[in-house]
């Protein structure tokens, strides 16, 4: 927050949508987000199971579960990286595997895994996604240049992504995940391996998207930062989609006070027995 | 612990058959290949041998003395060179386990050889036992140490490279290294076949002994214990087998320092030229099409492999001019000829193709950045093409010009800048079609960057193969409009053979782009599945 809060103008700037959504009646607005009978196999495991999924602009959806629940694979087939073996998914009023461009120009993607380009610097990094995404190379230089100083990368830029720690790799990964300001982000685990300066930073940086209207599908197994951000979360359990909830509707539900209570208690976890080491 | 280690690489061997559909494809067809490789082997070795020990007895020790070595030396670096080595336990993952390190060398060089490869050192040192059979007895303990000496020797000559490669220096040195074993393999064995031919098997090898040399070479010191075991001299058969013995324990004594400097040194960047560090990409030109090329260009020179591609040029260009400076060698001698300077487009058949024909394999997990990007799918592949184009293009200018100076013959050189485009589109037609229907998969960098598992490098030798033949046809119609022009007193006027040229590779070109861009457009997903690298 120390940090962001220095620099209010360019993060209002970072976060303001680059696409101009046609301004239409809410009540006929399509889900920024949504899937309808989502079904993915492997083998003859069925990582996601008929999964209706339907996220409104501007919402900062919390998508949780166990390892291996579902949600990166929901995310991948979303975003257009994983065929769906049945059902159809998009983003606003594009079905993502009909017009995969329009989707894909309209999303920025924090993957799970640090797929990123380990050779290039991280200023390169940011230069080439901005080109892929058709800004000019005046306005690529400045967001890049922004978005370096705002992420606490500007020395590190010069040098190879490679040579990254993990927390910078996930910040520079944000940034090029928000350099061309998509309305739709989605963020696989961007709190993972992250220090507590730098999650701080990019916590307030998602904040500030959300404000601005951006929407962001969040998945993550940092409770408290779930109960903090989010305005609704959805439970997968097994590949389904069993529980969507504000987080104080799911404290409720599931009668606790917080979401990790509230979520263990949603899927069934238990506690160790903790005489294990003694015997 | 040995036998852990065994267990695993085997049960990895298995479980990668069992899930990857690229080895389900790659594992039978090595086999298969290899297989007939060592059969072949095996039988021309114990023709060879029972020739000679027929007609002249004296010439058999130094040709058996030569097949062990030379069977060790191409075991040793053939995979670093051009064929992959097997994908090996990494030694990194074990190097938190309670394991002695002798005990980690012995599982790790076992575990080595449990690889579709092995079968043809196996099938071969069969046969040499059964050319000596008078020596039985010592078959096993020297095939044993032999088996040893392969086994720990590879795995010397792999890290001793994977720790060059380390250090920015060493990879530049590394690059040059690697070219010139591959340079100097090419040479020594049309060296030796020419002089077998001229005098034969006998005189060759009398011509050049080694067997005396066995207390030096530990691989002629199996063969020299099994020649005198079977000979019935078993005191210098267990002499030369002590010789053998020390010369493994000294091989891996020195893999055991190796590894453990890898181990705990980390592996330096290439580091990015003052320039780009400053500007970043946003230097002239820009545009979703320049973009990709340039970090296509980028990683040419970041990514040692990469660098190793392009520079394969050093290879053709030391053929070209070996070959015509040593005309013995009977490859092909272009002094003094007119048409010299037109053979520079062929380079296409020998450089870039790793990369043009594998395109999105080279992305390797980097892929799924990539795919989540909105270029459209013809984007993406003219950004890799133009990429491509202009390394080729450099290169090829380059050898024309060279070529053109070696044989003092200018007339013809622009002919070549024709013959080039039809060769570079050629190369592209058949990179983006095999680059979208059969991606392979590339290995993480890591220990040992030139791991890679047995039956994908014989995937991507049988990819190459195929496609390097598709390219060299779909070359003949407008090399052949080239050579009547220039070889048969102008038939056809220049131009002519300049505008065909051109538009045969541009039409090929185009028409591959068209229907790869399509391909990849509905097949991202499994292209992406194909080459990430679990």
């Amino acid at each position: 927050m120390f940090i962001c809060a220095s620099k209010p103008s360019i993060l209002a700037d970072v976060t303001q949508p680059l696409i101009e959504e046609p301004s239409i009646d809410l009540a006929d607005a399509p889900p920024a987000v949504w899937a309808r009978g989502l079904v993915r196999k492997f083998g003859k495991t069925v990582a996601v199971d008929h999964v209706d999924l339907s996220i409104a602009p501007g919402e900062f959806y919390g998508l949780l579960g166990q390892n291996g629940a579902g949600k990166t694979t929901t995310i991948k087939t979303i975003v257009g990286l994983l065929r769906p073996n049945e059902g159809i998914v998009g983003i606003g009023r594009f079905n993502t595997w009909e017009s995969p461009t329009e989707v894909k120009a309209r999303i920025g993607v924090l993957p799970e895994e640090f797929n990123l380009y380990e050779r290039l610097t991280g200023a390169e990094l940011l230069d080439f996604t901005a080109a892929m995404h058709g800004l000019d190379r005046a306005e690529a230089i400045r967001r890049r240049n922004e978005l370096l100083d705002l992420l606490d990368l500007a020395e590190a830029g010069s040098k190879l992504v490679g040579d990254y720690s993990r927390g910078m790799r996930k910040k520079v990964a944000l940034g090029a995940a928000i350099i061309h300001r998509p309305p739709v982000l989605f963020l696989d685990e961007p709190f993972e391996g992250v220090d507590a300066v730098s999650a701080r930073l990019i916590r307030s940086l998602l904040q500030q998207a959300a404000q601005g209207g951006t929407t962001i599908v969040f998945s993550s197994h940092e409770m408290h930062l779930v109960e903090k951000l989010c305005t609704r979360i959805g439970i997968m359990v097994a590949g389904k989609l069993t529980i969507e909830e504000t987080p104080e509707g799911l404290c409720r539900m599931m009668g606790v006070d917080n979401v990790e209570d509230a979520f263990i208690a949603a899927v069934g976890g238990r506690t160790p027995d903790s005489s294990w080491y003694a015997t | 612990m040995v036998r852990h280690l065994v267990g695993l690489k085997a049960r990895l061997t298995w479980n990668g058959f069992r899930s990857d559909r690229q080895r389900k494809i790659g594992l039978p067809v090595a086999l298969a290949l290899l297989t007939w490789a060592g059969v072949w082997l095996a039988r021309s070795h114990y023709e060879t041998a029972q020739l000679l020990s027929e007609s002249d007895p004296a010439a058999l020790s130094e040709y058996m003395g030569w097949a062990a070595l030379f069977l060790f030396l191409v075991w040793v670096t053939l995979p670093v060179i051009i064929f992959p080595l097997d994908e090996n336990l990494d030694p990194q993952q074990l190097a938190t386990l309670p394991i002695t390190p002798n005990r980690m060398l012995a599982g790790l060089a076992i575990a080595g050889l449990v690889a579709p490869s092995t079968v043809v050192p196996i099938l071969v040192i069969a046969s040499n036992s059964a050319i000596l059979s008078g020596g039985w007895w010592m078959a096993l303990p020297a095939g044993l140490i032999y088996i040893g000496l392969l086994a720990v020797g590879g795995q010397l000559f792999s890290a001793a490279i994977s720790g060059i490669l380390r250090t920015r220096r060493g990879r530049d040195i590394a690059t040059f290294l690697v070219l010139g074993l591959a340079a100097g393999s090419f040479f020594i064995y049309r060296s030796v076949s020419s002089s077998v031919a001229e005098s034969g098997v006998a005189d060759a090898v009398l011509s050049q002994p080694i067997i005396g040399w066995w207390p030096l070479i530990p691989p002629v010191a199996t063969q020299k214990a099994m020649i005198d075991a079977a000979a019935g001299d078993p005191f210098t058969a267990v002499l030369a087998l002590i010789a053998a013995g020390t010369g493994l324990i000294v091989l891996a004594l020195a893999w055991r320092r190796l590894l453990g400097w890898l181990l705990t040194t980390p592996a330096q960047q290439s580091a990015p030229a003052t320039k780009a560090r400053r500007n970043g990409m946003a230097t002239a030109p820009w545009g979703v099409v320049a973009t990709m090329a340039r970090k296509e260009f980028r990683f040419y020179v970041r990514d040692p492999r990469q660098r190793l591609v392009w520079t394969g040029t050093v290879i053709f260009v030391g053929l070209a001019v070996g070959g015509a400076v040593m005309n013995a060698t009977g490859f092909f001698d272009i002094r003094g000829q007119e048409w010299g300077p037109l053979v520079a487009p062929v380079l296409v058949l020998f450089v870039g193709l790793p990369i043009a024909l594998n395109l999105f394999g080279w992305e390797r997990n980097a892929a799924s950045y990539l795919f989540v990007l909105p270029p459209k799918p013809h984007q993406i592949l003219l950004g890799k093409n133009l990429a491509v184009a202009t390394a080729l293009g450099v290169e090829t200018i380059l050898l024309t010009v060279g070529l053109a100076a070696f044989t003092g013959h200018w007339t013809w050189v622009w002919l070549a800048f024709p013959l080039t485009i039809a060769a570079v589109g050629c190369q592209l037609a058949v990179g983006n079609l095999v680059s979208v229907l059969t991606p392979l998969r590339l290995p993480r960098e890591g220990t040992d960057v030139f791991a890679q598992s047995t039956e994908q490098g014989c995937l991507a030798i049988v990819s190459q193969t195929v496609s390097f033949f598709a390219i060299g046809l779909l070359l003949v119609p407008p090399a052949s409009v080239v050579v009547l022009t220039v070889s048969f007193g102008e038939v056809l006027a220049p131009w002519i053979a300049a505008v065909v040229a051109i538009g045969w590779g541009l039409v090929f070109y185009l028409l591959s782009l068209f229907v790869s861009s399509r391909l990849l457009g509905r097949r991202m997903p499994e292209v992406l599945a194909w080459v990430q690298v679990v």
